[in-house]
């Protein structure tokens, strides 16, 4: 039977598991700034709303040690989507 | 604290330095690599990805980067983890006969150092981009340029490099370096103590001014920011990079017919779609220090220049924003180079936008450079040297 949790979505915009986390982790990518570049979760339409949490929570399950003193994941500007016509001032 | 030591340590852990390490640990030097933050945490993360010749000074300055092309396309074989390459070729567009007229003559100059080039009539330019506006004069292409990602690009470097035997140091500051009685590197001193080696490579980007003036060498190596948006998934605008005509005249410094904020943020069209299916969108220059918060005045017109060749993005959401500093030189040539007056001090700084274009042939030559071989093209025009007067007179 196929490992219950290995499916499950961590990022839902990117559509990243678990399964890719961990193989990401096992290539190296132990801090969740390499996470995002590795696999893009965080990286899509939500900007990580829904999963920035699950993704600093897998970690330190994974490494109590992991992210200390390292810089978190940042937050860009806009906030809120827009499009390049409201962005840029056009109707 | 503790003592180790090392044929080379590198100083800086973007793309420059990684690409240094790699080719240096692939001809068994023992290589440390000393980062203050993460790999690729800098400027190397904050940009595009490509290996372009389109943008260079036709002669060296292009021949460099079609070099770095021929390394790139070899390091997909070599590196241990792909970095999402390609290579359709890039295009500029123009925006009237004036700078068509330009464009034919950059286009000749580089056909005759050898490279493909060649012009594209209004016909050719609204057949590939149907989303283009329609008053586009024509354009050019470069056939051979490439595109990476350039965080996976530097990370495949680091571990491959690590594969190869390279100790890397990230969240470790250089405090010093420690020359002997003749003037001579002995030694980098780090936050996690001494690092005994003959040879230090100072890697460090818009950072390599302050670690050059560890060793009494003065650099004109200054910050330049750039911005660059990034769109939500969509429908495919087009599959390869396009920039217009006049991100050269940007680039060079020289006059644009443009409106005042356009000039004064050294605002230009650089479309990039990307292996996520959706695309980057530059540019800006400015000179404003270390000032790493992203200006809206500068995005918004960012975006007022995308919407000018694209009408159609007015309705794609933009997703985020992004900016970086770039390693500026005056003379838009990087520093690559040997010190003579310090004795085994190196410098792979200053490439500003070229950083991605030209890791490649950056990390070979350095590495040649340091174990005493031939040098794969000749970095004389590179040397620090033709700054010295310059940096003399600060």
């Amino acid at each position: 039977m196929r490992h219950v949790n290995e499916g499950y979505i961590v990022c839902r915009c990117e559509e990243v598991t678990g399964k890719q986390l961990e193989d990401a982790y096992l290539l190296g990518a132990i801090t969740s700034r390499q996470l995002k570049m590795k696999t893009r979760a965080t990286m899509g339409a939500c900007q990580g709303r829904v999963c920035r949490q699950l993704v600093n929570l897998w970690l330190s399950k994974k490494d109590q040690c992991a992210d200390k003193g390292v810089e978190p994941l940042s937050y860009r500007t806009p906030i809120r989507l827009v499009t390049f016509g409201e962005l840029a001032g056009e109707e | 604290m503790t003592t180790e030591s090392a044929d080379v340590v590198i100083i800086g852990g973007g793309i420059i330095g990684m690409a240094t390490a790699y080719y240096l640990a692939k001809l068994g030097s023992d290589v440390v690599v000393v980062e203050k933050g993460e790999i690729a945490g800098g400027t190397s993360s904050k940009c595009d990805g490509n290996i372009l010749a389109i943008d260079k000074e036709p002669g060296f300055d292009s021949q460099m980067s079609l070099e770095s092309q021929k390394l790139v396309s070899q390091l997909v074989m070599e590196l241990d983890e792909e970095f999402e390459y390609r290579a359709p070729g890039s295009i500029l567009v123009c925006e009237s006969d004036e700078e068509m007229e330009a464009a034919e003559m950059w286009v000749n100059r580089q056909k005759e150092v050898g490279l493909p080039f060649r012009m594209l009539d209004r016909g050719e330019i609204r057949s590939e981009w149907k989303y283009m506006a329609d008053d586009i004069h024509g354009g050019l292409e470069c056939a051979t340029d490439s595109t990476v990602n350039p965080v996976l690009l530097t990370y495949s470097m680091a571990v491959t490099a690590e594969r190869l035997g390279a100790r890397l140091k990230t969240h470790t500051w250089v405090t010093g370096i420690r020359l002997d009685p003749s003037g001579a590197v002995e030694g980098v001193e780090t936050s996690s103590g001494l690092i005994r080696t003959k040879h230090v490579v100072n890697a460090a980007g818009v950072w390599s001014k302050p670690i050059a003036q560890m060793v009494g060498i003065e650099i004109p190596v200054e910050p330049r920011k750039g911005h660059i948006l990034v769109s939500s998934r969509t429908e495919s605008i087009g599959t390869r990079k396009v920039m217009e005509f006049s991100y050269l005249m940007s680039k060079f410094g020289k006059e644009r017919k443009v409106d005042q904020l356009t000039e004064q943020y050294g605002v230009a069209l650089v479309f990039e779609p990307t292996a996520s299916q959706n695309f980057l969108i530059g540019s800006s220059r400015e000179f404003v220090g270390f000032d790493m918060k992203i200006n809206v005045d500068v995005i918004r017109c960012i975006a007022r220049r995308a919407i000018r060749f694209f009408p159609v993005m007015k309705d794609i959401p933009v997703l985020r924003s992004y900016c970086g500093l770039r390693p500026w030189t005056p003379d838009h040539l990087p520093i690559v180079s040997r010190v003579e007056e310090v004795p085994g001090f190196y410098i792979a700084a200053g490439h500003e936008g070229d950083g991605i274009s030209l890791a490649a042939i950056t990390g070979k030559v350095m590495s040649e450079c340091i174990t005493g071989q031939e040098t794969t093209i000749s970095i004389e025009p590179l040397h620090y040297n033709r700054f010295k007067k310059e940096a003399g007179k600060r």
